[in-house]
């Protein structure tokens, strides 16, 4: 793990405000599981923390970030130009773990597929993909991973089933006849809670990545926490003790 | 190479530049990074007699040249960090100072009172920016009456040299700085951060109220240390937005004895190991051999 400068390559405009970041990295990361995260420092000198970004690919030498402009940081970063100079640290927090099961499946909503990307390319076709979204227009977004052939939902029924990915997900979840299985999670906080609801007394495995607004993302200003069922220390940090997190011990 | 350590409290540090308050966790969190026996001294996340939760999130929000925050104190408790973190700074002989706080004057005392005196402990520092609720919630710090009986009474309890860390929300520092002295305090760390709020236009909300910090803090900092170190002999530790090593020579100039790091650290993780060494480089390039020729330079 180190900070390490970097060159834009890319920074493209996907669909709606979907953005896809690619990086040249001055020197090689340190070895990148999926789920981890970087802290970018955006090229604006009115932007001043570092900005939290999950590792969507990286290849020798590059990494690339799929991201939603949704605040000032992304704003600002959606404007960066080829060439500026950023710097990232990385790669930083725990991933997914990956524990022998019969059925692995992944469930993503909007711009969390960002989070488990990297998850569903190592784990090649074992995995069953839902991608949750509000229209066909987005699903430029998993043009990468179409080729897994993930099931696909749409609020506005454009494309795939009509309806959110969790009712999706709960359709299909006999399919799997009492498999023993895990799901790896990371959307919105209104799908995953569904997610928890949807599985009742179930309580399948499920490793869920989470987003908090981060300040220093090495586990040092306790800023990121997410609260757990821990009755004596509710408050973990997200970016030392996550972003991954069992389903089963947070409090949504 | 221009000699950057010092004495503290008669301990000696290897140079004048410590982590702020809650800014560098519990430290281990920073090896990947660089070791903590890099610093002159580690300051403790604030520590209190029995384990905070902290606050809900959002505890951080970024604001231009700063950022406001809203930890709320999160901390294992003195119990805890003496028996999981300690042994580590005794491992790597890292001086410490512990940072502690409460919310009635008696918990300050009992803090105080169960820290026992130790060779890497250079100070207790004392947070005085929390309400005492025994005075309906009235800062601390605000009060030069309340900074003078608390003092005074944690004063009495240890023999370990005492830190006064100030609030800058007051109508004149230099008066508590002044209280703080009478009362006993060996020094005086200047300044902490500034309540502050931030608004969301869009939702029509407050998304969060608590302490800024950053670059925007720095020259509140730097009048606070210069006045305060014209009115009180002890020791200053001058800390408010230092982004690198000029910034920490002007808290020296000013007449600070050692500066803390914080906000800066998640900015960029290798600030503090950049100012020691940008302390030294600024030491030679002008001349200087020691940290006694720059502390308080500043002539009028």
């Amino acid at each position: 793990m180190d900070d390490i400068e970097a060159k834009i390559i890319e920074n493209r405009n996907i669909v709606s405000n979907y953005f896809l970041l690619k990086l040249k990295l001055s020197k090689p990361m340190g070895e990148i599981k999926p789920g981890q995260f970087v802290m970018l420092k955006v090229p604006d000198g009115d932007v001043f923390l570092r900005r939290p970004f999950s590792i969507y690919d990286y290849s020798k030498g590059t990494i690339t970030i799929m991201y939603r402009v949704v605040g000032k940081g992304t704003q600002s970063l959606c404007r960066a130009g080829k060439k500026e100079k950023v710097f990232v640290l990385g790669p930083l927090g725990n991933g997914f773990t990956l524990i022998k099961r019969d059925a692995y499946v992944v469930i993503a909503g909007g711009i969390g597929i960002a989070g488990v990307h990297l998850l569903i390319k190592s784990l090649n076709d074992k995995a069953r993909v839902f991608y949750g979204t509000s229209g066909k227009e987005e699903l430029a977004a998993i043009k990468d991973i179409m080729s897994f052939n993930p099931v696909i939902a749409t609020l506005d029924g454009s494309q795939g089933f009509k309806g959110d990915v969790i009712a999706l997900f709960q359709k299909q979840v006999k399919s799997f006849g009492g498999k023993d299985m895990e799901i790896f999670t990371c959307g919105p906080e209104g799908m995953v809670k569904s997610l928890r609801k949807s599985m009742g007394k179930l309580k399948i495995p499920c490793q869920v990545l989470v987003e908090e607004r981060m300040a220093c993302g090495l586990g040092l200003c306790f800023g990121c926490v997410v609260k757990t069922v821990d009755e004596k220390e509710p408050y973990k940090r997200t970016c030392k003790e996550g972003p991954v997190f069992d389903l089963w011990q947070i409090s949504l | 190479m221009a000699n950057i350590s010092l004495t503290l409290f008669r301990k000696r540090l290897k140079n004048p530049v410590m982590n702020a308050s809650g800014t560098l966790g519990y430290s281990s969190e920073i090896e990947v990074l660089w070791g903590v026996e890099t610093l002159g001294a580690y300051v403790t996340k604030g520590l209190s007699l029995k384990p905070h939760h902290g606050n809900p999130t959002p505890r951080v929000w970024d604001e231009r040249y700063g950022m406001v925050n809203s930890i709320g104190l999160q901390n294992v408790g003195l119990e805890r960090f003496f028996t999981e973190h300690f042994p580590f700074f005794r491992k790597k002989k890292t001086p410490v100072i512990i940072n502690f706080f409460g919310f009635h004057e008696k918990e300050y005392i009992e803090c105080a009172r169960r820290i026992k005196p130790d060779r890497l402990i250079v100070a207790l520092e004392m947070n005085l920016s929390c309400p005492n609720i025994k005075a309906g919630g009235i800062i601390f710090g605000k009060d030069p009456k309340m900074v003078y009986e608390i003092v005074k009474n944690v004063k009495d309890v240890t023999k370990i040299p005492l830190i006064a860390k100030l609030t800058p929300e007051v109508k004149n520092i230099t008066e508590i700085a002044r209280a703080a002295f009478e009362a006993g305090a060996d020094g005086l760390t200047l300044i902490n951060t500034m309540p502050a709020a931030i608004v969301d236009v869009k939702r029509k909300r407050i998304p969060i109220k608590g302490g800024l910090s950053g670059p925007v803090l720095k020259p509140i900092a730097l009048r606070a240390v210069y006045e305060c170190s014209k009115v009180v002999p002890i020791p200053i530790i001058g800390v408010g937005g230092i982004m690198n090593a000029d910034d920490a020579v002007s808290f020296l100039m000013a007449g600070a004895s050692a500066v803390q790091i914080g906000t800066a650290t998640f900015v960029d993780p290798y600030t503090i190991p950049k100012v020691i060494g940008g302390i030294g480089r600024y030491l030679d390039k002008n001349g200087y051999h020691s940290m006694r020729e720059v502390v308080g330079a500043i002539h009028d």
